[in-house]
């Protein structure tokens, strides 16, 4: 089995992506024997949160097992009105999410110094739930940042969360990542834009395999990419099964079956 | 008569804005601002196709006050942007362009150039979240297009620099410059007169996502004959966009 901690659907709007349907991306990953992706819309991440939610939902009640929704998460605060932050995690959980994913690079707001952040983080953690921190949304300097230092911060602020720390690439953003894997067994690192020499295995000797999740970024990347990077490494056969399903599915405690 | 010629509607988390038409419209009518040149935060940032029928949808709601910006995400589409620019005008009665740029991802490049090109054949006005340099290098190719920049260089990958958009402005007759931005420096939109002339000046609140007090007061302060305030404050955009006032 393998399990995709890091996919979207949604249209992108950059450049022509050709995958934008549930569909599409089911279709897409099942071509490199992807058989599950947690994922969110580039909706939520580019026009609102809460409406690319809702074709999550929508997505997960049609693909059933195939998708693992991830509700992302945004300000509910408005420029032009007054509105209290209220996040329904009740609800969320009702209609079937599962993790939740933050884009603070995209929506405008300080990780460190929004109170709302915390609300989500604790209650996160107080369910369980993953929460998938991305230092970039897919490796593109096109793409805006979170800083590794901020990362840092937040994680050690709430240390109980189930981390999932994507967009890693560069040597001081693993070493970033890696420090925090050390300190907390339940900070992970998730592998879509790790794309230097060698790094997954030598995350893994340093971290062991355990707190690595594969993660493609399809359809915005190439999942056979992602993927091949994994299969590739130099490490065991079971380090590749962790990697591939067995840590996304141990985070999700009995979600997957 | 005021015409905003810089206005936000639709959805946007990032910009952390929700608004439609009538929501709009109630803040104009307290400024007693009279039209609304729109721009769909969907087709600004997302989907090109699904915002600008939903900026459709909320001009048919209110024809004689929301004019229409066609808008594009990205300079990458090719012949589907240029298709999507005509629509717009054609079918839903459109009357510019909105396009955003970052430095990251600057709309100054080639495929930007045959996107001014039929924006100028259609005599559609661009309104551009663009700095002085991007200007200077969109307007060097295609100089015959209408081109708006936005804010001024009243943004932050412009450094808030608007005397560097006055100088570049001046080398280009049809570049315009937008008055919406968070710098109310003073003397900010009196030298884009001075400078430039009332004709080439567009009076814009950026709203809802700024406040549109302060936008109307620096831009009704400028001390110029009547005549030249209402160029400034309606009759330009009207005149770009093909509207009679």
């Amino acid at each position: 089995m393998i399990l995709d901690a890091n996919a979207f659907i949604g249209k992108w709007p950059y450049w022509p992506v050709q995958a934008s349907s549930v569909h599409d991306l089911i279709a897409e990953l099942g071509m490199v024997k992807i058989d599950a992706a947690a994922i969110c819309s580039t909706r939520s991440v580019f026009v609102n949160w809460e409406d690319g939610n809702a074709e999550v939902e929508k997505a997960a009640k049609l693909q059933g097992s195939a998708v693992i929704p991830f509700a992302c998460l945004g300000t509910t605060e408005l420029s032009h009105a007054f509105r209290e932050p209220a996040y329904d995690f009740d609800g969320l959980q009702r209609r079937g999410f599962v993790g939740v994913r933050l884009y603070p690079q995209h929506h405008s707001y300080h990780p460190l110094f929004s109170g709302f952040v915390d609300v989500i983080l604790e209650d996160a953690a107080s369910r369980g739930w993953p929460v998938v921190l991305p230092l970039r949304i897919i490796m593109n300097w096109g793409m805006p940042t979170v800083g590794p230092e901020v990362m840092h911060e937040l994680v050690t602020r709430h240390p109980r969360v189930k981390w999932i720390l994507a967009g890693v690439n560069y040597l001081h953003e693993l070493q970033m990542a890696t420090s925090l894997m050390l300190r907390y067994s339940n900070v992970c690192l998730e592998t879509s834009c790790v794309m230097g020499y060698a790094a997954i295995e030598k995350t893994a000797c340093m971290c062991g395999s355990g707190q690595l999740l594969f993660g493609s970024g399809a359809p915005l990347q190439l999942a056979t990419a992602g993927l091949a990077k994994i299969v590739q490494a130099n490490l065991s056969d079971d380090a590749k099964e962790a990697i591939l399903s067995g840590n996304l599915k141990r985070l999700l405690g009995g979600y997957i079956a | 008569m005021i015409v905003d010629g810089h206005v936000h509607i639709g959805k946007s988390t990032r910009l952390q804005i929700n608004v439609d038409g009538a929501m709009l419209l109630k803040i104009a009518d307290s400024l007693h601002i009279d039209k609304l040149c729109c721009t769909d935060l969907t087709a600004l940032f997302y989907d090109m196709h699904e915002g600008n029928r939903l900026l459709y949808a909320e001009m048919k709601k209110f024809p004689d006050r929301l004019l229409g910006y066609a808008s594009l995400h990205s300079t990458r589409f090719g012949q589907a942007a240029l298709d999507e620019i005509r629509r717009c005008k054609e079918d839903y009665g459109m009357r510019g362009l909105k396009i955003y740029s970052t430095p990251e991802m600057s709309i100054a490049e080639a495929a930007m150039i045959p996107i001014m090109e039929t924006c100028a054949e259609l005599k559609m006005p661009i309104l551009a979240h663009t700095t002085p340099a991007e200007c200077e290098y969109l307007m060097s190719r295609v100089p015959e297009v209408n081109f708006i920049m936005a804010h001024a260089g009243g943004q932050p990958y412009a450094h808030g620099d608007w005397n560097r958009a006055i100088m570049v402005a001046q080398r280009f007759p049809n570049l315009y410059l937008d008055t919406a931005c968070s710098t109310v420096d003073s003397g900010f939109v009196a030298t884009c007169i001075r400078e430039l002339g009332a004709r080439r000046v567009i009076f814009g609140t950026d709203i809802p996502l700024l406040d549109p007090a302060p936008q109307l007061a620096k831009a009704l302060a400028v001390d110029v004959p009547a005549e030249e305030k209402a160029l400034y404050m309606g009759g330009n955009i009207l005149r770009l966009m093909g509207v009679g006032a």
